[in-house]
């Protein structure tokens, strides 16, 4: 007959039953969060930038605006967002050409192997300055003059940007330089294209109260550029 | 309690997120609870022999 | 070690004796990652060393490939040296595996004379393919990732094909089951994408599910097995624990996941996912502590209350380590993961020296010690020592690599603070608030530690590679 006092606590197959359930089933949950994650996160496209639909991932043709990095009540952080139009390299790139641009810039930032200096979305090593929000970084204010006097021209944003890729160690801005990595004129400007679509990304929030001084966050200041 | 939507782009998961604890306790809660189907069954098993 | 080439106790034990042809490349890994580790040490402290001709970031690259390689050597080679005491079936294509072993060492032999000479390609996707991937931990050029993979299905081919022949254990049962996930998860890391977000959403896909999920239960099966073969724990009690092990390491590790996708771009549901489950995941890893110190101590009392004296264990060193992983796997991936696990202390923490700090216990103390346990397996195996005991380089090299290791992650825990507290909460991250903390002299003490603390781990390695040449021959003859 029965044995009722027998437990089940050091009963091999309910444990292994248990484990089997349990890791299937998270597998089966995670894959579920990931459709869900991947339709949000897939890259919008023109028509979403132009009719001002907000994506996580905005599509390439955000290089032809103006970007910002601002508080938003909403969220309870900052959040990037996309203004007026502004030329980028001169110009207003097409859909194609903007898909181009970045697709060069993402190639060499893995060929140049970024990550193994910099973060990027905070993952990375820690040797040199996290590049998320790269494009939006008021150290550009000081640089861009700076590097435009070395060279005897007056520069916009992404030529100083361009500029500095292409010789980093000659305008240092610490000790631990930036080596030169041979990256071309045509590389710079994939990689400028990158980095400014990756500060267009939102990332819930990181970097918080990015490069303000606690004045600029009070007034809820921005450093769009 | 229920906070209002504040994500991007609304979804089941989103939605469970506005209760205080909901989505964690939801998934938690499914994870953990056939296994006290698997106890009980595995309870007979032994109990029969 | 090396001597045990040429001698003659493996009888005929083909599988054992190609598990440690994987342990010796192995060691010369370990022994690589040190050294790139300790270049990109100094560069943290002296900028100008090696400047453009071996920069950081190909130091930093070949020490956490070296890595990453030699404890996939050495679990490689853990499992074709179970396999045959588990199933008890000599292997089914020994031969074929000991081919692929040959053209894995040559594979990984080009990628990293490549990223040693070659370091960076122009942006084009023949750098992708030839020269280096840029994705960390994953920088192996795509041509690598392929013959892996195919290396990988043969290895697979043999531990399966050997399993369904031979005698099916619950140890064995696991083992095969998690090799199935561990290696269909490098899959997810070998496609090329445009997008930041969604590139980094697959690559923790391999890198997250990998350490703190199916590592980490092959670091259960193997202690699993350590601990029947060493102080000889009862094999029902073992095998319990270990399914215990499974559930919670799964349960909590495979939704932890959703901690690395906190600021990538995906959506905010993952805070909470990501906090809550990864935040279970120490629990299998103290029950994984308990496991190992009760066993030993049951069954030390069991062997004392029969009249035996001295120690249970018919492996010291092995013993001394397996015991070293039970701490330091709680300890690394536990304790330090837990600290910066939840977004609110995350959004400031996330790619600091914090992390760097977790990395360094965590992969130490849940896999580098219980890996060199199976080497003084293997060195106990092939010299046919019935008792392996401790000598004096056994005990310097665990305990200077131990206190090493822990030393750089105090110190580098220290200036993680420092970068925390000024460059995020004070100066709001970016550029120069990036080189204010840098030049902070309680950071840049912590960074002179950490060199100190891995010249300390070095030597302790160097004493580690003296014992394990000679322990085996030593051993050996005194037992004659």
């Amino acid at each position: 007959m029965a044995n009722e006092n027998v437990s089940v606590w050091t009963s091999i197959p309910f444990w292994r039953r248990s484990a089997a359930w349990v890791t299937g089933f998270a597998t089966i949950l995670l894959i579920w969060l990931t459709f869900d994650t991947i339709g949000q996160i897939s890259m919008g496209t023109d028509a979403d930038l132009k009719n001002g639909v907000t994506k996580r991932v905005p599509a390439p043709t955000v290089i032809n605006y103006k970007i910002g990095y601002e508080m938003s009540k909403k969220r309870g952080h900052e959040v990037p967002t996309i203004g007026e139009k502004q030329p980028f390299f001169g110009k207003e790139w097409s859909p194609k050409e903007a898909a181009n641009l970045l697709h060069l810039g993402k190639l060499t930032s893995q060929a140049k192997n970024c990550m193994d200096c910099h973060t990027l979305l905070g993952n990375g090593a820690y040797y040199a300055p996290d590049l998320t929000k790269a494009w939006l970084d008021p150290a550009w204010n000081s640089m861009i003059p700076m590097i435009g006097g070395m060279i005897g021209k007056e520069l916009t944003r992404e030529e100083a940007m361009a500029e500095f890729l292409q010789h980093p160690s000659r305008y240092p801005t610490h000790a631990r330089k930036m080596p030169d990595l041979g990256i071309t004129a045509r590389e710079a400007k994939g990689l400028v294209a990158f980095l400014k679509h990756m500060s267009s990304i939102d990332t819930n929030g990181f970097p918080r109260n990015f490069s303000k001084t606690v004045d600029q966050f009070k007034a809820g200041g921005t450093n769009a550029h | 309690m229920i906070e209002p939507f504040t994500d991007v782009v609304p979804s089941f998961f989103g939605m469970l997120n506005q209760g205080p604890l909901t989505l964690t306790i939801f998934l938690h809660t499914i994870i953990i609870l056939p296994m006290f189907w698997i106890y009980k069954q595995e309870k007979e098993k032994l109990n029969k022999k | 070690m090396l001597t045990s080439i040429k001698t003659n106790s493996f009888e005929g034990n083909k599988g054992k004796e190609l598990g440690m042809m994987y342990f010796r490349v192995a060691i010369i890994l370990f022994g690589a990652q040190l050294l790139m580790g300790l270049i990109a040490a100094i560069q943290f402290i002296v900028p100008g060393f090696l400047f453009e001709t071996f920069d950081f970031s190909v130091a930093r690259m070949v020490h956490i490939n070296a890595l990453v390689v030699w404890m996939l050597y050495a679990m490689i080679g853990s499992v074709y040296f179970m396999l045959t005491d588990e199933t008890e079936h000599e292997g089914v294509a020994i031969g074929l595996g000991k081919l692929a072993f040959w053209v894995l060492t040559a594979a990984v032999t080009v990628v990293v004379l490549v990223f040693i000479f070659v370091q960076v390609g122009s942006g084009t996707e023949a750098s992708i393919w030839f020269i280096n991937e840029g994705r960390e931990y994953l920088e192996a050029p795509r041509w690598a990732d392929i013959g892996i993979v195919v290396v990988v299905l043969i290895f697979y081919f043999n531990v399966f094909a050997t399993y369904m022949k031979g005698k099916k254990t619950g140890i064995m049962t696991v083992m095969v089951a998690n090799l199935m996930a561990l290696a269909g998860l490098y899959l997810a890391g070998m496609f090329f994408t445009d997008n930041i977000s969604m590139d980094q959403y697959w690559w923790w896909w391999v890198i997250h599910l990998w350490v703190e999920a199916t590592w980490e239960v092959f670091v259960g099966t193997l202690a699993a097995y350590a601990l029947i073969k060493i102080i000889g724990a009862k094999r029902e009690v073992v095998e319990m624990w270990l399914w215990i092990e499974v559930l919670m390491l799964f349960g909590s590790g495979i939704l932890g996941l959703g901690h690395h996708y906190f600021w990538i771009g995906t959506p905010e549901y993952w805070w909470e996912i990501g906090a809550l489950f990864s935040a279970l995941e120490p629990v299998p890893l103290i029950a994984m502590f308990v496991h190992v110190l009760y066993d030993w101590g049951k069954e030390q009392g069991i062997a004392k209350a029969q009249g035996q004296t001295g120690t249970v264990a018919n492996n010291t060193p092995a013993l001394s380590w397996i015991v070293t992983n039970a701490f330091g796997n709680f300890l690394g991936a536990g304790i330090w993961g837990f600290f910066h696990t939840l977004p609110q202390v995350n959004i400031y923490t996330h790619g600091s020296q914090f992390t760097a700090a977790h990395g360094h216990l965590a992969f130490f103390g849940a896999y580098a010690t219980i890996l060199i346990g199976m080497f003084y397996m293997g060195v106990q195996y092939a010299y046919g020592v019935e008792r392996l005991k401790s000598t004096f380089k056994s005990k310097m090299a665990i305990f200077l690599i131990t206190f090493g290791v822990v030393g750089m992650t105090v110190a580098l825990t220290i200036a993680g603070y420092e970068q925390v507290l000024v460059e995020r909460a004070e100066l709001g991250a970016g550029w120069n608030a990036f080189f204010v903390a840098q030049n902070l002299p309680w950071y840049v003490q912590a960074q002179l530690w950490r060199a100190i603390m891995g010249v300390v781990t070095f030597a302790g390695f160097v004493f580690l590679v003296l014992d394990l040449l000679t322990i085996g021959k030593e051993a050996k003859e005194a037992q004659a």
